[in-house]
Formats: structure tokens, C-alpha cells, sequence
């Protein structure tokens, strides 16, 4: 029997009260707390119905005055019912009509004339605990439907057959950027970006099973999306789908390949960067270093585990370094080492820079990594170039020339001591350009020196050997000889002029007497040779006809007196001469 | 025919010229002067399209006003160029002098004072001149 637990509110829709009062002792029969109310008609059930929410049960003739048909009555009543189960009590006999109702939503029906207090109290109790089932199953699709609605990872139903959307949540509608209607007229090829084969085979192969596939996918804005796709199928609606969770890998990829991209770089920096990079520990035995200290210095890596650093340091440079790794563990995490030699693989010694970085506190690394390089090429540069700045220096201390340099793009000078031992500049009257220079030539020569110095800018000329006179501080002008040399830049162009300036002015002057003693000996030459020679040849001249015509002559005394007079201005001459030749020299 | 001139500012050298050519049977009485100039207006005298003659000149080259240089440009440039032949003779024994000598084509000849015999032979063989020594 069953247990009458807690009170049974039935609304009874009965025009019969006959059947009323029938039904009523039935119940009585069965239950004690019974609140029994009855409507006559579908108008007073219907507003009973609405006033009063909490019917166990409704229990429904068919047969009533104020309306006929019967479809619209059950349905009416169902909509108002508010949950409650109805059962339909009923004249016919025919059950393929009973059935009927059934499929409207009734919960039983039961003949009027095989009612009894039993089977009615059974159907009310069967009606009310499926109903409760009802309830409960449609609780938990409400449950389902709000996981997949709500979920936060993209999901939707496919038809199976024809991949049409049949329903799409909210994360994919926020992923994809398509609104639920457009999902609604497309199909998930619509998202597909290429290998349509290979999905459609898959689709086609996993029809009744689970399956995963890596996929890529456009959103609405054309977006490459990489998705992990996983599907089941599933009865949806009475057809065939699938639903499908789609995990968008998108930005866990990117970060792959970046990681993939940082461990690259990272490994090219360290093996074949033009650093090695090793750790030491506190006793400066290697426990690391990198596999770029096999291009660098020869040396295999592996070799290196444990041996002594300083064991390849030249002997000479251990002073220096260990001067400065004392002050290791004081507040200083990094410093350079002082450049030195260190043996590479073949057994020759080649400079390395090195910084050393404490990070002994460090447990990744637990020791001192010092990065090393090679910088022999630098260093035999750097000596070759103090080497030559030395000669350099010397040469201009040792000379007495001035040297200058002039940097043609700079257009600037710079001049030895000489500057001020020659020509008397102290350093703040000193210019340094081109100009400066240009006002101080000799306003005779000036035009000359211009003209040989276009030489090196039009025709490349790469010697100048010039003299000229160049103003001195105190204005008077000395003799120099100009000896410069032009430096080209890689591309051929001049870029500098390096001179030795030698002041030739004793030398000069020296000259200019010998060359106007050389005018004077000129004169004297010309003299003998017209002045001298005149009375001469008149003496030879008559001394031969005197000799040779002497018979063709008439008168001898004449001639004599004139070779007399002739030898007289000859001596006169000669006297003359030697007078100036004395007051010359 | 020929006439000999010679322009000399030395009496003494006239003299003894004088002397030579007529010795040695160049001209029996040469015209004589003792400024360029002088010469110069002599020769323009006498150089008349009808007359036609030739000249042997010795020439000194130093002499004050007009020397022997400026004489022998002023003839350079005349007509008659081809019928004087110069000879210089001068006292200087300085190359320079030959050299200058030799860009005048009137200057046949070139004598160092004094003139000697072995000279005037020389005179005599000058290739445009020489028809008028030739003994008959």
C-alpha cells in the first residue's frame, strides 16, 4: 500500500457529481490528509489553476459542458498545470484514443468504469513520481546545456552527415568572431584553411567514434588560428552530430617557436659567437666552457673539465691577473681582467680580454664565468701603431724641420714645436686652417704653391717639393722647402697632407750671393771678350800688316803710334778690371 | 758688280780692313763708315730697281747707337735682302755671338779681329760671291 505521506492536493475536473463523490471516497480510502477541490467546468478550472500554484495532481474528465474540444482542453490544462501531473478519466473505451492523450503530455488515463481506490491512488502516485524523474532529467539537461553554453573552451554540434553548424557556444562565437545566425548557415568546412582532404578523411573515418585532428582555421577577420580539434558523436535533436571542443593552441605554438627561437640563438651565441664563455670554480679549475673554444683557441672543450685556468695563462701575466682576483668575494660581482697571454691548442700564445663575473651565489651556475676573447690581431695593431707613433715622435723631436699634418677633410693643421723654433708662432697665434696657412705664403709666391697644391686634388699627385717664402710671427718672411706627402683614404681620395718643412733661408741667401757673384763673373767675361779684346785685335791686326804688307805701306810711323796707343788703353783696361774685381768680392 | 762696305766705329780697324781688301784685291777703295746708320742710308741710296748690285759688308757687332744686331734686323726685312752678303767681324770671341750670327741668312761669314790674309782668301770663296774674284 502506499504510505500516505503528507497531505495529497488534488483538483478534481468533474461536471458528474455522482463521479465527484466517487472519486472522492476512493481517495478517502487511501489517503488522510487529503485536500480534495473540484472545478465543474474548464472556466473554474482554469482560474482555480491559476489562483493556486501547489496541485499534487489533476485528475481530468474529458467530458466538459463549456468546451468540446478535446485536444485544446488537455493542452490548455497542461500549459496551467505548472508541473503538476494530469490524469485523464474518461468514458471511452477506446484506448488508441487514451494513447493519444498520452502523446499530448498526460501522465495516465484511466477508464471510469474500472476506476477503483487502488488504481486510482496507484496512477496518482506513478503520475506524481514520473513527473519528479521528469523534472529532475530536465534539471541536469539544463545542467548540460549551460556547460556547453558557458564553457570557456570554444565548442559546437555538427550534422555528422552534412557539417552544418547545429549549434555553436559563446567562446567560439567570441573566437571566431562569426554571430550565432551566420554559424547557423555555415558549415565547418567554412573555417578550414587548407588540408580539406586529410580532415574530410578523418571526419569520414572516426563517422561513430571519438577523434582528434590538429587543424588550422580562419576566423571571420581572416585570423590564422591553430586548433586541436576533439569530437564525438552524439544524438542531437533526433539526428546525427558530432559535438566538437575546439582548443585554440594558437599562442601556446608561438610561444614554442619563440622558445625554440631563444634556445637557437642562445646556442649559436655560445658555440659559435666569437666569445667563449667558461665557469670556473673558486679554485679556477673549468667546470664549464663552451664549445666555441674549440674555433677560438683550438682547444676541446672536454679536455678542459678540470684543469687549472691558469695552467694555459702565460707565467708573466699571472702577477697582474692574481692582483686583481684577490678582491673576488668582496663587493665586486664583475670585472675585466687585464689583458694577457693564454696557450690555444697548437701551443701558441694569443691575448685574451676577459670579463669574470661572480656568480658563485648563482645555483644554476655555482662558479666564475669569465668570457673571453681574442684580441692578438688588436694588440699586434695597437703595438704596431705605438711603434709607429714613436718613430713618429722621435723623428719630429730629432729634426729640426717642421712637420705638419693637415687633415684635408677636417681642414685642420697640426704642427710640430718646430712651428714656434721656426717661425717664432706661439701656441695662441697659431691657426690650424688651410687659410691660416695660405696668408702667411709670400704674396710672389703665393700663386705658385697654389697651383702645385690643385696638382694633388686634380691630377693625384702624391709628392709636393716646394720652396717658398712663409711670413714669421714677427713678419719677416724666410725661405722654406715644402716636402709633403698626400695619405689617400681607402677609396683613393686625398685625406691627408704630411710635411717636413725645412727653413732654407741661410742656404737660400747663400745662394742668391753666389748667383749674383755668378752675374758679376759674367760681366767680367763679356768685358774680356769685347772690351779687352777691341785694342788687342787692333794691335795684332797692325802688327800683321806691318809684317806681312809692309811694302804696301805708306806710312809706317802712323801704325806704330797707334799700336802704342792701343797697348796703353789695353793696360788701362786690365787695370780697371782687377779695381772692380777687388771691390766686389 | 760689287761693292764693298765697312761699317766699323774703330779708325784704327777701318784702317787696317781698309788695307787688307785692297792688298788682297777684294775692292781697290771700299765705302767706310763708322755708325750703322749711316751704312743703313748709304745702302737705301743705292738700292735702286735699275741698278742692280751686290754688296759685301763687313760688319762690326759692338758699336754704340745702332750695333750690328740692329743693323743686320733693319736689312732683314728688305727686298733686296738677297744681294747683301754680310761678313761680321768682330772683336768678342764669345760663342754666343757665332751662334746669333748664324739665325741671319745675309751673314756669310764669320771673322774674329784681327782680319787676316788667310781670312780675306776665305772671303773670296763665299759661294754667292765668289763669280767675282774669278781670274780672266
Amino acid at each position: 500500500m502506499i504510505q500516505n505521506s503528507g497531505e495529497l492536493k488534488v483538483l478534481v475536473m468533474e461536471d458528474n457529481p455522482g463521479d465527484f463523490i466517487l472519486i472522492e471516497d476512493y481517495l478517502s480510502e487511501e489517503h488522510a490528509a487529503l485536500e480534495l477541490q473540484r472545478a465543474e467546468n474548464f472556466k473554474m478550472a482554469k482560474e482555480m489553476l491559476q489562483a493556486s500554484k501547489n496541485f499534487d495532481t489533476v485528475l481530468l474528465d474529458l467530458s466538459l459542458p463549456d468546451i468540446k474540444n478535446t485536444e485544446t482542453l488537455v493542452k490548455e490544462i497542461l500549459a496551467l498545470a505548472n508541473g503538476a501531473p494530469v490524469v485523464v478519466l474518461t468514458g471511452y473505451t477506446n484506448k488508441d484514443y487514451g494513447m493519444k492523450t498520452l502523446s499530448w503530455g498526460v501522465s495516465d488515463y484511466l477508464l471510469k468504469d474500472e476506476i477503483n481506490a487502488s488504481n486510482l491512488s496507484k496512477s496518482i502516485h506513478y503520475s506524481i513520481e514520473r513527473k519528479k524523474v521528469q523534472r529532475q532529467l530536465y534539471a541536469s539537461e539544463e545542467k548540460y546545456r549551460t556547460l556547453f553554453d558557458s564553457s570557456p573552451l570554444p565548442k559546437w554540434v555538427l550534422d555528422r552527415h552534412t557539417l552544418e553548424f547545429l549549434d555553436v557556444n559563446q567562446a567560439a562565437i567570441n573566437l571566431y568572431g562569426y554571430s550565432r545566425e551566420e554559424f547557423m548557415k555555415m558549415t565547418v568546412r567554412d573555417l578550414w584553411v587548407d588540408d580539406e582532404d586529410e580532415i574530410e578523411q578523418t571526419v569520414e573515418d572516426n563517422f561513430h567514434d571519438f577523434s582528434s585532428i590538429r587543424v588550422k582555421h580562419y576566423t571571420k577577420s581572416r585570423n590564422l588560428l591553430f586548433i586541436d580539434v576533439q569530437s564525438n558523436p552524439i544524438i542531437f535533436g533526433g539526428r546525427e552530430a558530432r559535438v566538437t571542443l575546439a582548443h585554440n593552441i594558437t599562442e601556446k605554438l608561438k610561444a614554442e617557436k619563440k622558445l625554440r627561437h631563444s634556445q637557437q640563438r642562445f646556442k649559436a651565441l655560445v658555440q659559435d659567437g666569437s666569445d667563449v664563455i667558461s665557469i670556473l670554480d673558486e679554485n679556477f679549475h673549468y667546470t664549464y666552457i663552451s664549445p666555441s673554444a674549440k674555433n677560438i683557441l683550438g682547444i676541446n672543450p672536454d679536455k678542459l673539465i678540470g684543469s687549472n685556468a691558469f695552467e694555459f695563462i702565460h707565467s708573466e701575466d699571472h702577477p697582474y691577473i692574481e692582483d686583481k682576483i684577490k678582491f673576488l668575494g668582496n663587493k665586486v660581482k664583475s670585472f675585466q681582467l687585464p689583458s694577457y697571454r693564454y696557450k690555444n691548442g697548437e701551443g701558441e700564445w694569443r691575448w685574451l680580454e676577459t670579463i669574470i663575473s661572480d656568480l658563485r651565489d648563482d645555483p644554476a651556475v655555482n662558479g666564475l664565468v669569465a668570457t673571453s676573447r681574442d684580441i692578438t690581431s688588436f694588440k699586434l695593431q695597437e703595438k704596431e701603431l705605438r711603434e709607429s707613433l714613436e718613430r713618429y715622435d722621435i723623428v719630429a723631436k730629432a729634426t729640426s724641420d717642421l712637420i705638419t699634418d693637415y687633415n684635408i677633410e677636417n681642414d685642420t693643421f697640426q704642427f710640430s714645436n718646430a712651428i714656434h723654433d721656426i717661425f717664432g708662432y706661439s701656441p695662441d697665434e697659431l691657426g690650424t686652417s688651410r687659410e691660416w696657412w695660405r696668408e702667411r705664403l709670400h704674396p710672389e709666391d703665393s700663386k705658385r704653391v697654389t697651383e702645385a697644391t690643385k696638382e694633388i686634388y686634380n691630377n693625384h699627385k702624391k709628392l709636393l717639393n716646394i720652396e717658398y717664402r712663409f711670413k714669421c710671427a714677427n713678419g719677416n718672411y724666410k725661405y722654406i722647402l715644402d716636402r709633403s706627402y698626400v695619405i689617400s683614404d681607402a677609396e683613393g681620395k686625398p685625406s691627408r697632407i704630411i710635411g717636413s718643412v725645412q727653413d732654407i733661408t741661410e742656404r737660400r741667401k747663400y745662394i742668391n750671393a753666389i748667383e749674383r757673384s755668378n752675374e758679376r763673373l759674367r760681366e767680367i767675361a763679356w768685358t774680356q771678350s769685347h772690351v779687352v779684346r777691341a785694342p788687342l785685335a787692333r794691335i795684332m791686326g797692325l802688327i800683321d800688316l806691318l809684317k806681312n804688307e809692309r811694302n804696301n805701306l805708306d806710312n809706317i810711323e802712323e801704325i806704330i803710334d797707334n799700336i802704342l796707343n792701343s797697348s796703353e788703353e789695353l793696360d788701362k783696361i786690365i787695370r780697371k778690371i782687377t779695381n772692380k774685381t777687388e771691390e766686389d768680392f | 758688280m760689287l761693292e764693298v762696305i765697312i761699317v766699323d766705329d774703330d779708325q784704327i780697324v777701318v784702317f787696317i780692313q781698309k788695307k787688307m781688301i785692297s792688298n788682297h784685291e777684294i775692292a781697290s777703295n771700299p765705302v767706310c763708315f763708322n755708325k750703322a746708320d749711316d751704312a743703313l742710308n748709304y745702302l737705301n741710296e743705292q738700292q735702286q730697281p735699275r741698278n742692280k748690285k751686290d754688296f759685301l759688308i763687313f760688319l762690326d757687332i759692338n758699336m754704340p747707337n745702332m750695333n750690328g744686331w740692329d743693323f743686320l734686323d733693319c736689312l732683314e726685312n728688305n727686298e733686296q735682302k738677297s744681294s747683301y752678303h754680310v761678313v761680321m767681324v768682330t772683336s768678342s770671341i764669345n760663342k754666343e755671338d757665332k751662334e746669333e750670327a748664324k739665325k741671319y741668312s745675309m751673314v756669310r761669314l764669320f771673322i774674329e779681329k784681327p782680319i787676316r790674309s788667310s781670312d780675306c782668301e776665305k772671303v773670296k770663296e763665299i759661294s754667292e760671291i765668289s763669280h767675282f774674284f774669278e781670274r780672266v
